[in-house]
């Protein structure tokens, strides 16, 4: 934002050259991408994004699950928000109250088995999708939004670790209305509130992606550490066995995994945590090599020799002295990587080997909108892509500003 | 008699002779030419690859559920016979899938090196070989296509944006006069701002899920009342042969080409971002060093700059780099293939991967394409130890 208003008028402040040349590297690239406005802009994005999906239950109306399902609202199109109408303005929001038309079938005429009559009904267009989605409006009954109204209970923050209790349970939610509920981005075939899932789907998409990258670097670690340091023989077998696994394809082997993992009987955080961990896994190649170059440059510097006289033992050396040098690196490179793991989930998904209903992910979301049926009768499913289009495009421009701000030539000019 | 049994012997084993000649071939020219000693070294190294590949790819379809006998036995059931697990034990002997891993591995990588055999696709009752036809190189025409798609837009582009990145939007320069400030500041805003349109186009290519745009194209085809733009041909030319009896049909090209730019679009359009961002890094690198400094110190500027500095120097590590490109748009490949329904390798890889499970045919394409990216990877290391005079330093060593 500083960006932003900097460049609007406000003067920077003149750089003061002792903080500057005394600056750590994290400080010296947290001012680099300050004055990126398209990384700043798409970093508030992505961080507005990530906590409406971490407190999805808080910002959400509905109840994602099959329980806040509504009956009476299946297929319904959007309720929009109106400020005024002809009945006059009003300073709170407010929406009208929908109810669905009885359908008008008679069906006594079939009773005594008249198939004449049966085609004339069929023929009719009564039992046409698109007329399935009607909904009457009431617009003489107004349902007002209400702001931190109560609601389903949930869990905002779960601290329970071990024995330890510290499951933060609330029940308000930022807005709501006082009958019935409120569908912002309409509903799906069973009643579920899309824009409830979606906010829910983006947290769901997010660890997993988080959790893939962890194990990604873990064993980029591993591999590049062990490789590097010990160079020789082991390292000449595990850059040949990096080298065959960077030249396989690697959704092909994602699939192969899934399907693997679709026979055994899992429940579905296992199945899910294992989603992650297969993708994390086997992506470690580019990382691992980069990683095994600059021990390699690394391990013969003076300051590795000194800890070896110290009497530092190889992992120590490895994990204290070594990966402290790059951890600027590699943190850009994980979040540069963020979106394409992202990606890979949502293949998987779509596929349907990843992630399945009704758990909310924004893969399953995604596989949902190549049903014909939701393409011509239900456009507002196309809400969770639009949300996707957005996390993957702010995670790219962040990736983008925080290469650059990571470049340390870059200051030069 | 011995002639036959000969020819026989070589027709067995052709793969094994091209290739142990091409080695000789490398390794006597390398003798006493550096280069070639090192390309002869690439070579093995090109074949070890090669043969870890096969391992992991041979291993990880051990994960895959059920086996060929499973199968074979499964489709004797569905003809009204009673089978029991001897019957299904008794083919799985006289298939030698009862044998370890290692055995069959060893067959297999023999039967691959002798004659370029990749197996018995049990799924499709046919060898591998058969069952991929022309379809591998339909996929791999896909590929290069969107590939070369993809860098005649980020190549460009991407330079545009590193050209632009380190640029302010205004002109701040106090030496300018006030008219030729205002007149660089309107141009550095337009060009940020085409960088930026051009970078969010071709990020959208990245977030925009390939089987939606893919879905979303066909889509818009329905809605205009067109007939959709899906598989190879359409029907009325799908029967038609390339050469008729009135010379070359060139409505049948004209069909082809009015249906394959669906997935070279959409493929390549998703591989513009990766491309785009690559290139971007590596001129933004080339452009911080000392060099391009001494040359701007020389007088030289502008364009002459640029294309004689930085971006001429961060064409190798683009170029070196075509192999795991290819690798990765092969990845998008699949999805799209199966929603447009083309019937190239990739569908056929998913197919047996998710469909029926059939391993060898999955193993034998996955091998392939890492054929072709081993095969790419050497080649261009060699052109570039070739032409670059500084990969031939650091490869060469003089």
């Amino acid at each position: 934002m500083n960006a932003l208003l900097a460049r609007f008028g406000r003067k920077s402040k003149p750089q003061n050259d002792d903080s500057y040349y005394t600056a750590g590297q994290f400080a010296l690239i947290k001012a680099r991408f300050k004055r990126k406005t398209s990384g700043v802009v798409a970093a508030w994005i992505l961080g507005t994004l990530v906590l409406m999906g971490f407190f999805a239950p808080f910002f959400s109306p509905v109840d994602p699950t099959i329980r806040g399902a509504d009956a009476d609202y299946r297929r319904g199109a959007p309720q929009a928000l109106y400020f005024w109408d002809d009945n006059g303005f009003s300073l709170r929001p407010f929406t009208y109250t929908y109810t669905k038309e009885k359908p008008k079938l008679d069906l006594s005429a079939l009773a005594g088995g008249n198939l004449n009559a049966l085609d004339a009904l069929t023929s009719g267009g009564a039992l046409k999708a698109s007329s399935q989605n009607k909904f009457k409006v009431d617009k003489e009954q107004r349902r007002y939004i209400q702001f931190f109204v109560k609601g389903w209970e949930y869990s905002l923050i779960d601290l329970s670790v071990g024995g330890l209790d510290l499951d933060i349970r609330w029940d308000r939610h930022l807005f709501g209305v006082e009958q019935g509920q409120i569908h912002l981005m309409g509903t799906d075939e069973d009643g579920k509130d899309v824009f409830s899932r979606t906010l829910h789907a983006i947290w769901v998409t997010i660890s997993i992606a988080i959790v893939a990258l962890i194990v990604k670097l873990l064993t980029s670690l591993l591999v590049g550490g062990v490789s590097g340091y010990f160079g020789g023989r082991v390292d000449a077998i595990l850059m040949s066995v990096t080298e065959a696994v960077r030249v396989i394809p690697a959704i092909p082997i994602y699939l192969a995994c899934a399907v693997a993992l679709s026979q055994m009987d899992l429940s579905p955080i296992q199945r899910y945590f294992a989603i992650a961990v297969v993708i994390g896994a086997l992506d470690f190649a580019a990382l691992g090599r980069r990683l095994r170059t600059h021990i390699l440059t690394e391990r013969n510097q003076d300051y590795v020799l000194a800890a070896q006289l110290c009497g530092s033992g190889t992992g120590r050396i490895i994990w204290r002295h070594l990966i402290p040098s790059f951890t600027s690196y590699i943190i850009v490179d994980t979040l540069i990587n963020f979106p394409y793991v992202i990606l890979a989930e949502t293949s998987l998904s779509f596929l349907g080997l990843g992630l399945t209903e009704p758990v909310n992910s924004l893969g399953v979301l995604l596989q949902k909108a190549q049903d014909p049926d939701i393409q011509q009768n239900m456009i507002w499913q196309f809400f969770p892509v639009a949300v996707f289009v957005f996390l993957i495009m702010a995670c790219v421009f962040v990736g983008d500003a925080l290469r650059d701000a990571a470049d340390p030539y870059s200051e030069k000019k | 008699m011995i002639a036959e049994s000969i020819s026989n012997f070589f027709a067995d084993s052709w793969l094994l002779w091209v290739l142990l000649s091409i080695g000789s071939l490398l390794w006597w020219s390398g003798r006493d030419s550096q280069y070639f000693n090192y390309v002869f070294n690439r070579y093995l190294l090109a074949l070890m690859t090669l043969l870890i590949v096969s391992g992991i790819v041979f291993s990880l379809m051990e994960v895959l559920p059920g086996d060929c006998a499973e199968k074979y036995i499964a489709y004797k059931n569905t003809q009204g016979e009673t089978i029991t697990q001897a019957d299904i034990d008794a083919e799985r002997a006289r298939m030698g899938l009862d044998q370890p891993l290692a055995v069959r591995w060893a067959r297999w990588v023999t039967d691959l090196t002798l004659r370029g055999d990749l197996g018995f696709s049990c799924a499709k009752r046919q060898s591998v070989n058969l069952a991929l036809g022309d379809r591998f190189w339909m996929s791999f025409m896909f590929c290069m296509a969107g590939l070369v798609f993809s860098y005649l837009i980020a190549v460009p582009f991407g330079i545009l944006s590193a050209f632009t990145i380190n640029k302010t939007w205004t002109d701040k320069n106090p030496q300018h006069s006030k008219t030729e400030r205002i007149i660089n500041s309107i141009g550095l805003s337009c060009q940020k701002v085409l960088d930026l349109v051009l970078r969010i186009v071709s990020y959208l290519g990245l977030a925009l899920p390939n089987f939606l745009l893919a879905l979303t194209i066909i889509l818009l085809y329905v809605f205009a009342g067109e007939s959709m733009p899906t598989g190879l041909y359409s029907d009325e030319w799908r029967n038609v042969p390339w050469f008729g009896a009135d010379g070359f049909s060139w409505g049948k090209l004209d069909d082809f080409l009015g249906h394959i730019w669906l997935p070279i679009f959409v493929i390549g359009w998703s591989a513009t971002a990766l491309q785009l961002q690559t290139v971007r890094a590596l001129v933004v690198d080339e452009s911080n060093k000392l060099y391009v400094d001494a040359a701007r110190a020389r007088g030289v500027d502008g364009v002459a700059l640029w294309a004689g500095y930085p971006v001429r120097h961060s064409i190798s590590p683009l170029f070196n780099s075509v192999g795991f490109d290819f690798q990765r748009v092969f990845n998008d490949l699949p999805i799209v293939a199966i929603v447009i329904g083309l019937t190239d390798a990739a569908a056929l890889l998913i197919e047996a991967l998710a469909m029926t499970n059939d391993q060898e045919l999955a193993a034998g394409i996955l091998f392939l394409v890492a054929l072709v990216v081993i095969s790419m990877n050497f080649f261009t290391d060699v052109v570039l130890a070739a032409i670059d005079p500084r990969v031939r330093k650091s490869v060469l060593g003089n």
